[in-house]
């Protein structure tokens, strides 16, 4: 093992590049097998799919066919507009939730602060369905309105746009809430003094101070709700909007019969992981160039308002929190209540469903449990290393690492499975499986869809320990290891515990790579929730999808305990 | 010591045990049977559990099942893309035409039935046009009927003064936005219906019968499950081509709703077939003849769904879910004791092109116009 001393007083840069020995550079190497393999040869795959047609050959007929298709492109400029719709909504809400959090004392404001990412806990389809029994035509409100208040018609809040628009609202305003206070936490007091006492103040100060740095932290968490809100076919069909990207997408690719359709799909999920890479490349200006990195998160000084104002901040904090929890209020009713259909809220209630997808068929669960947990060793046992290959060295390609990880967080789920259904088809030699028959492909695709998050949160909490730690640890005679080992990690264990933590809940929750490459007898809960939806048992679906949220509340609390609201920098 | 020696003992016997059950016959049928299906939870569920327990007592065989519930043209696709190396055994479900499609692209193994049990599957239902139940080249058999009607919600319809009986109630003007329904293309009994409206009336006129359905229509869902679904729970009044034992199965779930078999509605035999090299295709061929054996058909008829045979009546003691079914469907106990009326034609449906022209009828004319349509 070659050793290098800080006997010479060489530059920090030098010495990273040559401070890597065989055993480093080979697991560098495995790295970018894994990435080659799992992640840029399924993609170039899904590009070769759309320019080529079924026999092979190189046309460009498949994307003519799209362009000019007016319902594609009325489907592409819906999605484009609901996606800037909803980062509109989610940046009022989460922008004003992160500022009362952050800048004012009032009573609750703990409790708010953990509630308000609790909403991000939500399946696929199963918030879409909570909305559904308390909004929908015959849902709570509307029965009450009819029943009680004499209203002739049911209000419609749910089938539409407008639908979509609310779920994804008050599904992803927490990720909003969460970039601006990861990302007005990191500005050091220093810097507002240092402003103040130079007279700028008020608007003035935010504007030369606050905005620019909070942009990047917003333009991430900005993209991400954009990506979201962009990709998720789900929730639009439960309430019957068909007229969005991905929509057609995952309908074009689940119809096989039509095999013009089929390929439109495919080229649809291509035009979508192509947009993902545009919107990455405009969003990068502002995303992960700068260094924040300070030595520690700031303290920020709350102020003290006025009873008035209490009252009002109380109000309205609660009031969005309660409409964001207004799904989990109907999936647990509908979980317990049988029978449920034009009264307001369950009349007969039962066991049985739980009794159902707990004990009867806990397949779903375990399988679950054990490829997210698969899937979060993958993550750490890629992501770690790449995170601190991003943030200590200078090797070759690290760069491009970097801008594959925040790809991944960039990419639509329905792209990526259609991509490994494309690309991993064939079956392996010796086995004689094609590796989509095999259970292993649900860990690995959930491990690289949530890879990022456990780089992010490594990558931050690196960030967070100042280089100048490991090379005081280093000018004492410490190697790489031993400084790794003895600064570096107990420093950041918390980041990547955390960073696990919240690939494991997203894996869990994951239901569009993996709802399109399910392999038999292999289930896991999302896929449950779906089958038991579409088979018709609403019940069944919304008890799996409660347990699911429970689960994922779990983990989430835990995130709260060892790092506090402070990981934001995750979603970055 | 007595009880080291009692221990000794017990492990040996244990240990003798398995070793002589590892030399006995290999068994019969494989351990595992994966169905593909658009037949939904309901019934496919409780035939894989009953079929798993027949197995141990016919095989002794513990059989773990599994079924991928996709809709019928999803399933056929997937197989399809399969190329020959399928992930389930069986394909259940859905219109004869595309098995018979299967089967011309050699993706499907003859069914090995008995030859009695085969006689007793009649060849054809329903007049003027009649409806095959099973392939005269033997590559896949009808196991139960049930047609494909409406269902409503019972209070809604009183709401809006409503009344259904035949087809043409679904086009009254009051019942706009309230009807429920899936897309042609994403599912066969929607598919079935179109074609049954379209046999009826003419390309043209039945195309406008359907724009005018359209009219009426909140929602064109996702899958043909979330039909009865959505009316079930009282967010739709009203679902167009819903197999009865949809309608049924939500009855069974406690909630209010009726169900109605309209005139020339499609009747579907739910062909079932064997994939040809499937990983369980023993296991396959067995789940094929529980299905069309005595208890196989007495369970399905209290799931809603028909016997296949003129052997077997829809009867159980009072209060069974056979006689909850049978007055659900306004006291049919067979298919066979009356006249069956069937316009479609599956000559003229079954056609690639056909089915490609009516799917993209419906995208171009009606999905991407829905907007106006409804105006």
């Amino acid at each position: 093992m070659t050793t290098h001393t800080a006997t010479l007083p060489a530059p920090a840069k030098v010495k990273a590049a040559n401070g890597i020995h065989i055993g480093g550079l080979l697991g560098y190497g495995a790295i970018w097998a894994f990435m080659i393999v799992f992640l840029i040869y399924p993609l170039l795959h899904l590009f070769y799919d759309a320019f080529t047609t079924d026999a092979g050959e190189f046309t460009l007929s498949n994307f003519q066919d799209f362009f000019t298709d007016r319902y594609y492109l009325k489907s592409l400029l819906n999605s484009l507009l609901l996606g800037v719709g909803t980062v509109i909504t989610t940046s009022i809400i989460g922008i004003t939730f992160a500022f009362l959090l952050l800048r004012y004392e009032f009573p609750g404001r703990g409790l708010f602060s953990y509630l308000s990412i609790v909403p991000m806990i939500m399946p696929p389809l199963v918030g879409v369905m909570g909305f559904v029994f308390i909004l929908g035509r015959a849902g709570t409100v509307n029965v009450i309105l009819m029943d009680y208040l004499g209203f002739t018609k049911p209000i419609n809040f749910m089938y539409g746009i407008q639908g979509v628009l609310i779920v994804e609202t008050l599904h992803l305003f927490p990720l909003m809430t969460l970039s601006i206070v990861d990302a007005m936490g990191k500005i050091s007091p220093s810097l507002d003094e240092a402003a103040e006492s130079v007279g700028s103040r008020g608007l003035r100060k935010f504007w030369d101070i606050t905005f620019p740095l909070t942009t990047p932290g917003y333009v991430s968490g900005a993209l991400l709700v954009f990506i979201w809100t962009f990709a998720d076919f789900a929730t639009p069909l439960v309430v019957g909007v068909d007229d969005l990207l991905a929509s057609q997408a995952y309908l074009n690719i689940v119809q096989f019969v039509d095999r013009r359709l089929f390929k439109m799909g495919i080229v649809i999920s291509a035009i979508m992981v192509i947009l993902a890479i545009l919107f990455l490349i405009v969003a990068k200006k502002y995303v992960a160039i700068k260094d924040y990195s300070s030595l520690s998160y700031s303290v920020i000084e709350r102020k003290q308002i006025g009873p008035g104002a209490k009252v009002g901040v109380v109000l309205f904090l609660g009031l969005i929190i309660i409409l964001a929890f207004i799904p989990y209020l109907g999936i647990a009713l509908d979980s317990f209540g049988k029978g449920w259909a034009l009264t307001p809220i369950p009349v007969k209630y039962t066991l049985q469903y739980f009794e159902r997808v707990a004990f009867e068929t806990p397949k779903f669960i375990i399988n679950s449990l054990l490829y997210a947990g698969i899937s979060v060793l993958i993550c750490i046992v890629v992501g770690v290393p790449l995170a601190w290959v991003g943030a200590r060295t200078k090797l070759p390609g690290r760069e491009f690492l970097d801008s594959m990880t925040t790809l991944i967080l960039a990419l639509p789920g329905t792209g990526i499975g259609i991509a490994y259904m494309r690309a991993f088809r064939e079956p392996l030699p010796y086995v004689d499986v094609a590796f989509i028959g095999m259970w292993m492909v649900i860990p690995v695709v959930l491990g690289v869809r949530r890879l990022p998050y456990t780089v992010r949160g490594t990558f931050a909490s690196l960030q967070i320990v100042h280089k100048s730690f490991e090379e005081a640890g280093e000018s004492v005679g410490a190697t790489k290891m031993t400084t790794f080992k003895d600064i570096t990690l107990p420093l950041i264990w918390k980041g990547v515990l955390v960073g696990s933590l919240y690939s494991f809940i997203l894996a869990l929750q994951e239901a569009s790579a993996t709802l399109l490459l399910v392999v038999p007898g292999h289930e896991m809960m999302t896929v449950g929730i779906f089958n038991f939806y579409i088979g018709g048992s609403v019940n069944e679906a919304a008890a799996l999808g409660l347990i699911l949220i429970v689960l994922g509340a779990a983990c989430l609390f835990i995130i709260n305990r060892v790092a506090g609201t402070k990981m934001g920098g995750v979603f970055g | 010591m007595k009880r080291a020696v009692a221990l000794f003992g017990l492990f040996t016997f244990v240990l003798l045990g398995a070793w002589s059950l590892s030399f006995a016959q290999a068994p019969a049928i494989e351990n595992e049977l994966y169905l593909i299906t658009p037949v939904s939870k309901d019934v496919h569920d409780p035939m894989l559990k009953a079929f798993a327990a027949w197995a141990k007592k016919k095989y002794n065989v513990d059989v773990k099942t599994s079924a991928i519930p996709k809709g019928t043209p999803v399933a056929y696709g997937q197989i399809l893309e399969w190329r020959g190396k399928p992930q389930a055994d069986v394909f259940w479900g859905g219109e004869g035409t595309l098995f018979d499609n299967l089967a011309a692209e050699g993706l499907l193994e003859q069914i090995q039935l008995p030859k009695a049990a085969w006689d007793e599957i009649p060849a054809s239902i329903g007049t003027p046009v009649p409806l095959p139940m099973k392939d005269p080249k033997k590559f896949w058999v009808g196991t139960t009927l049930e047609p494909y009607g409406i269902i409503y919600q019972p209070k809604l319809l009183k709401r809006l003064g409503v009344e259904i009986k035949t087809w043409d109630d679904l086009l009254n003007p009051k019942l706009k936005g309230q009807i429920a329904q899936c897309t042609p293309d994403r599912s066969s009994s929607s598919h079935a219906s179109y074609e049954v409206v379209l046999q009826t009336y003419g390309w043209e006129k039945g195309w406008e019968w359907l724009t005018k359905l359209a009219a009426n229509t909140g929602i064109f869902s996702a899958r043909s499950r979330d039909v009865p679904s959505v009316v079930a729970k009282g967010e739709f009044a009203v679902g167009f081509a819903v197999p009865s034992y949809m309608a049924f199965a939500e009855v069974l779930g406690g909630y209010d709703v009726n169900f109605v078999y309209p005139k020339n509605a499609y009747v579907t035999p739910e062909p079932m077939a064997v994939l040809k090299g499937a990983p369980h295709t023993k296991a396959g061929h067995a789940f094929i003849e529980f299905c069309l054996s005595e208890e196989g058909q007495l369970l399905l008829s209290g799931l809603g769904v028909y016997p296949i045979t003129p052997k077997f009546k829809v009867k159980g003691p009072e209060g069974s879910n056979q006689e909850k079914a049978v007055a659900f469907t306004g006291g049919m106990r067979s298919f066979f004791d009356t006249e069956i009326g069937n316009v479609y034609d599956d000559k003229i449906a079954g056609e690639k092109k056909r089915i490609e022209d009516v799917n993209s009828y419906f995208r171009k004319e009606i999905a991407e116009k829905h907007k106006d349509i409804v105006k």
